[in-house]
């Protein structure tokens, strides 16, 4: 996949101006555009949002999305397309432009309804993924918020391309998952991965059956939760999967496991003694999502564990595991004005190196408090705190503030 | 004439001239029968019903809605002096059912309440930013119905705030001289003082075409037509 630098990013601004423009001529002259531009007499829908947000400093990078972006400090803009065939066949895509990734496919994928019933669909290629719910619904839109949960965003001490041969090796990287350096596979620094990527999808098949109140998904694919790929790097995908129940409009209950390759061959070239094994990432996921009038509730927790070779003296014996949650709520107050609120938690689990058992990497927690502004139907700002507490790392305590403006159609 | 009721008097009579020429400048007779304007509006421009948005992060697709043709509203800009009637008890419908808002374009007058039942199995969450009259129902599930009454005139955009892809106007007038078009873009407004009016034709959030139009002091029926590329 080719990275366009970020100067290009003014040419998404354009393109979906230039959409703004298309549609002003088919639908509307006088007001912006808040509905998705149709096409080709409703077989090709498109739609877009840009967002821009300004926040404090990150030096503990608590925040941050990979070595280059803040999830408070970035300017982002997308175009999605879906492109009607038949009744049954639709291809869609999604670019992305983003301040310090450049332009990116983020999806791209055929899906096929094979029952007119609509029970059944098929969908093959870059796939939304099917574990949990935020990486579904992580457009600025759909965040009542700024920051992003721990679980999807927060980078980890852990590498696919790169391991510590030592426990001691592991526990130098405490709180340091922004900038990871491992002796075992690739030997450039780089970041660390979080729980669940929110921000890359995975390249596979998934297949969901069921309807509005009970449904499940399932999808085999090439990388894994915390490492989604385009093409396969160790020999090995993931099985992922979901239920969704909706036993009342008020209330929708979830869970979502998935087990999947996750070292890539990178490492075991580098090192081709290492322990036969399977070094997998797995995780299982349970989430709720209540409302009721102005208030809205949701929360998720995931359990996760990465299981690393156990090389050198003193050894990482066993998975790494995590265990990351989330308790969210927005009230609307009046019409356009809400408030909202998430506490957020990641812990992990113990290890022995060379001193007493430590958890292999900093537990954090965050509480972030936000309010948000409807202007007009598509164009949003809002304004968030967020507080940090990590046990490990340079930076322990941190307190930042953002705010973001939000177009889209 | 006393010089006590000489004010009523003098009152009355510049009430007279006062209104006498308010009429005159718009253009509406002192006397003659009512008449009817009725035509059609052909709605040439592409009529896509709004969708869901792309769903690029969905598991899987939701249903399609058929393309429909949707109204118009034509109404008199300005109307008849006096024209607005009723006691602010009046009450109209604006259902949310299979994930749209029915019907799509409500034309009322001021004063009127307009409830908004769910009959759909999801939560809906109407609201409005509309200058005219912003409100947010909050979420409510099916068989349930909240209610807004509006009591200033102008456009009213409705939204659903779960689903992206409901939208409907209300439409708010001073006057009983409006009408929204049938399936077929027909519409009639009936009882129209004699005068010389200008006739609007909206749609889709914009007005499209305007038009002058004379009801003769005899009355009887006047066509007028649109057309909305």
């Amino acid at each position: 996949m080719t990275s366009v630098p970020p100067r290009r990013l003014p040419a998404v601004a354009a393109a979906l101006s230039l959409l703004c423009c298309l549609h002003g001529r088919t639908a509307s002259a006088q007001h912006w555009p808040s509905e998705p531009v149709t096409l080709a007499g409703g077989r090709i829908l498109v739609a877009g949002d840009v967002s821009a947000t300004i926040g404090s400093s990150d030096p503990g990078w608590f925040t941050y999305t990979d070595y280059e972006t803040s999830a408070i400090r970035r300017v982002r803009a997308g175009l999605t397309a879906e492109a009607r065939v038949s009744q049954r066949l639709s291809l869609l895509a999604e670019i992305r432009a983003e301040t310090g990734a450049g332009i990116r496919p983020y999806a791209w994928y055929v899906r096929l309804t094979p029952f007119e019933s609509g029970m059944v669909d098929i969908q093959a290629g870059r796939i939304p993924p099917v574990f949990g719910t935020y990486a579904r619904r992580s457009y600025p839109q759909d965040n009542p918020l700024i920051g992003d949960p721990l679980a999807y965003q927060y980078l980890t001490s852990v590498r696919p391309d790169a391991v510590p041969a030592t426990a001691d090796a592991l526990l130098s990287m405490r709180g340091r998952g922004w900038l990871v350096n491992y002796p075992i596979g690739n030997d450039t620094a780089h970041n660390g991965v979080p729980v669940v990527a929110a921000d890359r999808w995975d390249t596979g098949v998934e297949v969901r059956i069921g309807n509005p109140v009970l449904e499940g998904a399932v999808a085999l694919t090439a990388g894994s939760l915390s490492h989604p790929l385009v093409r396969d790097d160790n020999g090995g995908g993931q099985v992922a999967g979901r239920v969704n129940w909706s036993p009342s409009p008020a209330l929708t209950l979830g869970a979502s496991a998935a087990r999947g390759r996750f070292l890539s061959d990178a490492v075991r070239e580098a090192r081709p003694d290492l322990p036969v094994g399977r070094y997998h990432q797995q995780a299982v996921g349970v989430d709720a999502e209540t409302s009721w009038g102005r208030w809205l509730l949701r929360g998720e927790l995931i359990s996760n564990s990465w299981r690393l070779p156990a090389i050198d003296e003193p050894r990482i014996a066993g998975p790494l595991r995590s265990v990351t949650g989330y308790l969210e709520t927005k009230v609307r107050l009046r019409p356009g004005l809400y408030v909202a609120a998430r506490g957020d938690q990641i812990r992990f689990s113990r290890i022995r190196g060379s001193g007493e058992p430590t958890t292999w990497d900093a537990n954090v927690s965050r509480v972030e408090l936000g309010i948000g502004y409807t202007i007009r139907r598509g164009v949003l700002v809002k304004a968030s705190l967020l507080n940090h507490w990590r046990d490990g790392g340079n930076i322990r305590r941190s307190r930042l503030a953002a705010v973001q403006a939000l177009f889209w159609f | 004439m006393s010089l006590r009721s000489a004010p009523r008097h003098v009152f009355a009579l510049v009430a007279a001239v006062v209104g006498t020429a308010a009429l005159a400048r718009s253009g509406v007779g002192l006397a003659g029968e009512n008449g009817t304007i009725r035509g059609q509006v052909d709605l040439r421009r592409t009529q896509v019903t709004l969708d869901t948005r792309p769903a690029a992060a969905a598991l899987g697709a939701s249903p399609r809605r058929p393309v429909e043709l949707r109204p118009a509203v034509v109404y008199l800009d300005p109307a008849p002096g006096g024209a607005l009637e009723g006691d602010g008890t009046a009450r109209a419908t604006m259902d949310q059912r299979d994930e749209t808002f029915v019907p799509h374009v409500l034309a009322i007058t001021v004063g009127t309440t307009v409830d908004f039942p769910n009959s759909d199995v999801t939560f809906h969450n109407v609201f409005s930013l509309s200058k005219t009259r912003r409100f947010d129902l909050g979420r409510y599930p099916r068989g349930r119905s909240k209610s807004v009454r509006f009591d200033r005139a102008g456009v009213v955009q409705v939204f659903c705030d779960i689903h992206s892809h409901m939208s409907a106007y209300i439409l708010v007038f001073e006057h009983r001289y409006f009408a929204v078009t049938d399936s077929r873009g027909g519409y009639e407004i009936p009882g129209v003082p004699p005068g010389t009016y200008r006739l609007v034709a909206w749609h889709e959030g914009e007005v499209r075409a305007t038009g002058r139009v004379v009801v003769p002091e005899a009355g009887g029926a006047i066509e007028a037509n649109f057309v909305i590329r």
